[in-house]
C-alpha cells in the first residue's frame, strides 16, 4: 500500500499539469469566431466551464491509463497473473457521486445562462426573416420593403420573427453564438443584440436541399441612426426596382 | 453445382422478380379503377414491399413455417446443406447461430467498405475549398447514405458478434429460435439492397436524419430507403427477442445473471432498446412514406400552392418520432462495443474486471436513461422551450453510469501484468477514443453551449468518436480476438499492430480535426465551405481530416488482407491462445457443429484470474 501511496501521489501531481497543459492547448487549438452578441459572452464562459472540465477529465483517465500501462507492463518471464481484486464498493459510489454533483452544477449553470440569454428585454425591435430553398427575404413589421441583406442596429435588442416559405432552414451567425431552426407552418423566435458594427454571414443550418451549402446571406450591424436611415431609404429603392 | 443453389443468388433474384410483381400488382390495380397503368411512386413502393417478400420467400428463410402451415415436419438440420460443398451454407439460410454469427459480421463488413467508400469519396471533395468533382446532388445523396449504409454496417456487426457469441458464453447449444435468428439475418439483405439501389433511382437527399418537408417531397429513392430501413428495423426486433429470451432462458445451472460474461449483460441492455424503440423509426418513416404515396399529410405544414397538402401535420413530430428511436440507438451502436472492452480488459490484465455488478447495471442504466433523452438533438427545433430544460438534466445523466465504466476500466488494469497483443491494443484504443467522445458531450449536452455548436462539425466530431470507440474500435478488437476460434488459426501479429498503429493516430486527427472545423463555424452537410475560416487555417485541417480518412481505410484494408492471408496460412492457434476463462475458449477451435460434447457446468466466477478453480468445466460423458 505503503507502493500506490507513492503512485497516486504521481499520478495526482501529473493529472495537475496534464490539466493546464490540455486547457493550453483546447483553448490555442479551438478557434472560436469573434463574440459580436450580448449573448456570447455568457454562453463562451459556460464552454471555457466545460473546456476545463474536459482537460481535467481528459487528463485524470489518460494518466492513470498511461502510467498503469507502463508500471503494469509483464515483465519478461514473468507468469504470474495480476492482484486479485474485484472492485472496491467506495470508490464506484464516490465515482458515481461526483460526477453526478458536477452535472448538476454544470446544468444549473446553464440553466442560469439559459433564462439570461432567452429573456425579453423591454426595448426590442422585431426583424422579420423568412428562408426559402435557397435564400432570405428580410423585412420589419408594419413595412412592405423587403431585402436581401440583413442590417440590424448595434447594441439594441433584437428579436428575430422566422418563418420559411417551403421546408425546414435554420437562423444562424456565427458570431452571435445563437441559432434557431425555422419550420414551415409556424414561426420561431430568436433574440440576441448585436454589439460590434462590421459585416457578417447569416448562414443556414439545417439541411434544405441540393444548394443547402449556398443559402448565406450577408449581415451588417450599423448604427442605429444609420439603420433608421437605412429602412426610410434603400429598401424602398431596393424593393421598388 | 448451379448458381442458383447460393442462396444468395436466388435471395437477388426473388428480390428483383418480387419487385416486377409488385409492380405489375400496381399497374392492375390501377387500370381497374381508372387510371394511368403507370406511377413512379406508388409503383416502387409496392415493388419495393414486394421485393423484401420475395427475397425471403426465394432464400428459403421462410419456407419451415411455410410448411408448418401446411401441416409438414421439418426436422432441424444440422451441418452443411447435403450434396454442396461446406462453404455454400455461409451464402443461404442456416440455423447454426455460429454460421449466422459469420454471416452477420461479413455483411457489415462489406457494408462499411461502401459506407466507408462514399466517406471517402465526400471526404475527397472537402480535401479544398471550393467544388471539385461532386454534383451538390450527389454529395448530399453520399452524406445520407454513408450514414444509413454505416447504421446498417454497425447493426449487423453487433449482430454478428451477439449471435456468434451469446450462446457460446452461455453454455447453450444454440440461440433460443434458430430459424428466427435465421430470418433476422436474411432481412438485411433485401434491406440493404433496397437501400443501395435508391441511389440509382434518383436517391435520396435530406441527409440520414430524412427531416420532412424536405424527405416528403424529395426524388423516388426515398420509398426504397424507408422500406430498406423498415426490413432492416424488423431484423433488429426479431433478433434482439431472440437474444433477449436466449440471455433469460438458456443460461446453465449455476449461471445467476451476475455471473454470465459482461458482454451479454451488454447485449442485454443493447437488446431491451432494440426491442422496445426500433418500432419508432419504422413508423416515422413509414408515416413519411405514406404521406408521400398517399397523401398523408401527418408533418405537412400546408403551405399554400403544393399539392397532397392538407395542412394538418407538424414537421417538428416527425422530429420527436425520429429521435425516439435514434437517440438510444446510439446506445445500441455503444453497448455491445463497451461490453467487448469489459470482457478484454481482464484477459489481457490477468486480473478480475473491477466493479463487475457495476458495469453490468451501467449498461442497463445507460439503456434506461437514454430512453428520456431524446430531445436534446432538438434544441434548436423551435418545440416548447421548457422540453430544453426538462431534455439538458436528462442528457446530462448519461454521463454518469458512462464515468463507471471509465472508471472501472481504470480499476481494471490498476494491478494487472499486461500484454499488449492486437485486440487489447485495440481495446486501449477504444477507450482513448471514446473518450473524446464522451468528453465532447456534455458541452452538447447544455443548451448554451449548444447553440453555437449544434449542426457542425464539432457534432460530426463528436458522434464519429463514439461510434469509433463505442463500435469500431472494439468491434476489430473482437475480429482479431475471437478469430483464433472461428478459423483456428493466428492472425499475422506484425500486421495487426500495424493496423492499429495508422489508425489510431489518424482518428484522432480526424475526430479533432472536425471539432476543430466546426468550432470555427463550418456546418454540417455542406459541399463546400468558406475558407476564411479560422482565420484561414480551415483548408489545412480539411486536408489533415482527408488524409487520415484514408489512412483508415488503408487500415482495414490491411486488417482484411491479414484475415484472408492468415485463415489459410496463419499458425495452428490452440483452443485457447488467450488463456481466456471464458466456456468458448475451453471446447476445440474452429468450435465444431455441436459447440459443447457435454453439459457445461458452473464453477466459478467468470474473471477469477489468478484463482485455480475454473469457470465453467464440462460434465464428462454419461456424468449427469
Amino acid at each position: 500500500m505503503q507502493n500506490n501511496t507513492r503512485h497516486f501521489a504521481a499520478i495526482g501531481v501529473l493529472v495537475v499539469i496534464f490539466t493546464f497543459v490540455v486547457f493550453w492547448i483546447l483553448d490555442a487549438v479551438l478557434k472560436f469566431p469573434l463574440a459580436a452578441s450580448t449573448q456570447a459572452g455568457p454562453i463562451d464562459s459556460l464552454i471555457q466551464g466545460h473546456l476545463w472540465i474536459i482537460a481535467f477529465l481528459f487528463s485524470l483517465v489518460v494518466v492513470i491509463a498511461i502510467y498503469s500501462l507502463f508500471l503494469f507492463r509483464r515483465r519478461e518471464g514473468d507468469t504470474e497473473e495480476g492482484q486479485y481484486i474485484h472492485g472496491n464498493t467506495t470508490l464506484e459510489i464516490l465515482w458515481t457521486a461526483l460526477p453526478m454533483v458536477v452535472v448538476i452544477a454544470f446544468g444549473y449553470w446553464s440553466t442560469v445562462v439559459l433564462v439570461d440569454i432567452t429573456q425579453r428585454p423591454d426595448n426590442e425591435i422585431i426583424v422579420n426573416a423568412e428562408g426559402y430553398q435557397w435564400g432570405w427575404n428580410f423585412s420589419l413589421p408594419n413595412s412592405d420593403a423587403v431585402t436581401q441583406e440583413l442590417v440590424l442596429p448595434v447594441d439594441t435588442p433584437i428579436r428575430m420573427d422566422l418563418t420559411s416559405k417551403d421546408v425546414l432552414h435554420n437562423f444562424w451567425v456565427p458570431e452571435f453564438r445563437v441559432k434557431q431552426d425555422i419550420v414551415p407552418g409556424r414561426t420561431t423566435y430568436l433574440r440576441f443584440t448585436p454589439t460590434i458594427e462590421g459585416e457578417y454571414r447569416l448562414i443556414c443550418s439545417e439541411l434544405c436541399g441540393l444548394n443547402h451549402t449556398g443559402m448565406i446571406a450577408p449581415v451588417r450591424v450599423v448604427s442605429q441612426d444609420e439603420f433608421a436611415a437605412f429602412w426610410n431609404q434603400d429598401v424602398q429603392t431596393a424593393s421598388s426596382k | 453445382m448451379s448458381l442458383f443453389s447460393l442462396g444468395l443468388v436466388r435471395a437477388i433474384v426473388g428480390q428483383i422478380l418480387g419487385m416486377l410483381t409488385g409492380m405489375a400488382t400496381t399497374m392492375l390495380i390501377r387500370v381497374m379503377l381508372g387510371l394511368p397503368a403507370w406511377a413512379a411512386e406508388p409503383s416502387w413502393t409496392v415493388g419495393a414491399i414486394f421485393s423484401i417478400i420475395g427475397a425471403l420467400w426465394a432464400v428459403g428463410a421462410l419456407s419451415d413455417w411455410a410448411k408448418w402451415m401446411k401441416g409438414e415436419e421439418t426436422p432441424m438440420h444440422h451441418g452443411p446443406p447435403e450434396g454442396k460443398p461446406a462453404w455454400t451454407r455461409y451464402f443461404g439460410v442456416d440455423y447454426n447461430h455460429k454460421v449466422i454469427g459469420v454471416q452477420y459480421t461479413v455483411w457489415g463488413i462489406f457494408l462499411l467498405l461502401v459506407g466507408g467508400t462514399m466517406a471517402l469519396i465526400f471526404r475527397t471533395e472537402l480535401a479544398e475549398s471550393g467544388r471539385q468533382f461532386l454534383s451538390l446532388e450527389l454529395y448530399n445523396n453520399f452524406i445520407g447514405m454513408h450514414g444509413f449504409i454505416m447504421i446498417f454496417a454497425i447493426l449487423l456487426g453487433i449482430g454478428g458478434m451477439a449471435n456468434y457469441l451469446v450462446p457460446l458464453m452461455l453454455g447453450a447449444e444454440d440461440m433460443a429460435f434458430p430459424r428466427l435468428n435465421a430470418l433476422g439475418f436474411w432481412f438485411n439483405v433485401p434491406g440493404s439492397l433496397l437501400l443501395l439501389s435508391s441511389l440509382f433511382i434518383g436517391g435520396w437527399d435530406a441527409g440520414w436524419t430524412a427531416y420532412p418537408p424536405l424527405s416528403a417531397r424529395g426524388p423516388i429513392g426515398y420509398q426504397l430507403f424507408f422500406l430498406g430501413v423498415f426490413a432492416v428495423g424488423l431484423s433488429s426486433i426479431v433478433g434482439s427477442l431472440n437474444l433477449l429470451v436466449t440471455i433469460l432462458q438458456m443460461r446453465p445451472k449455476g449461471m445467476s445473471l451476475f455471473k454470465m460474461p459482461i458482454f451479454c449483460w451488454a447485449v442485454f441492455a443493447t437488446s431491451l432498446i432494440q426491442l422496445t424503440a426500433t418500432q419508432l423509426i419504422g413508423l416515422s418513416f413509414l408515416m413519411v412514406s405514406t404521406q408521400r404515396a398517399l397523401g398523408m399529410g401527418f408533418f405537412d405544414p400546408g403551405l399554400p400552392g403544393a399539392t397532397l397538402m392538407t395542412g394538418l401535420g407538424d414537421p417538428i413530430l416527425f422530429q420527436h418520432l425520429f429521435w425516439f428511436y435514434s437517440h438510444p440507438a446510439v446506445y445500441i451502436f455503444i453497448l455491445p462495443g463497451l461490453g467487448i472492452i469489459s470482457e478484454l480488459l481482464p484477459v489481457f490484465s490477468r486480473k478480475p474486471l473491477f466493479g463487475y455488478k457495476w458495469i453490468a447495471l451501467s449498461s442497463l442504466a445507460i439503456a434506461i436513461v437514454g430512453f428520456l433523452v431524446w430531445g436534446h438533438h432538438m434544441f434548436v427545433s423551435g418545440y416548447a422551450p421548457v422540453l430544453r430544460y426538462a431534455f439538458m438534466y436528462s442528457s446530462l445523466l448519461v454521463a454518469v453510469p458512462t464515468g463507471v465504466k471509465f472508471f472501472s476500466w481504470l480499476g481494471t488494469l490498476w494491478g494487472g501484468k499486461l500484454t499488449f497483443e492486437t485486440p487489447m491494443l485495440f481495446v486501449l484504443g477504444a477507450i482513448s477514443v471514446f473518450l473524446i467522445g464522451g468528453l465532447s458531450g456534455p458541452i452538447l449536452g447544455t443548451v448554451p453551449s449548444d447553440l453555437p455548436l449544434h449542426d457542425t462539425y464539432f457534432v460530426v466530431g463528436h458522434f464519429h468518436a463514439t461510434m469509433f470507440g463505442g463500435f469500431v474500435f472494439p468491434f476489430f478488437a473482437a475480429l482479431y480476438f475471437w478469430f483464433p476460434k472461428v478459423t483456428g488459426r493466428m492472425y499475422n501479429e506484425t500486421l495487426g499492430k500495424i493496423h492499429f498503429a495508422i489508425m489510431t493516430p489518424a482518428f484522432w486527427v480526424q475526430t479533432l480535426g472536425q471539432m476543430g472545423v466546426g468550432v470555427m463555424g463550418m456546418r454540417r452537410r455542406i459541399a463546400d465551405y468558406d475558407p476564411t475560416l479560422g482565420g484561414g487555417s480551415i483548408e489545412a485541417w480539411q486536408l489533415s481530416i482527408t488524409i487520415a480518412g484514408f489512412l483508415i481505410g488503408f487500415g482495414v484494408l490491411l486488417m482484411l488482407w491479414n484475415f484472408f492471408q492468415s485463415a489459410e496460412v496463419g499458425v495452428l492457434a490452440g483452443d485457447n491462445p488467450w488463456r481466456s476463462r471464458s466456456p468458448e475458449w475451453q471446447i476445440p477451435s474452429p468450435i465444431p457443429e455441436h459447440s459443447f460434447a457435454s453439459p457445461m457446468v458452473v464453477h466459478g466466477e467468470p474473471y477469477d484470474y489468478g484463482l485455480p478453480e475454473p469457470y465453467v468445466a464440462f460434465a464428462a460423458a454419461g456424468d449427469d
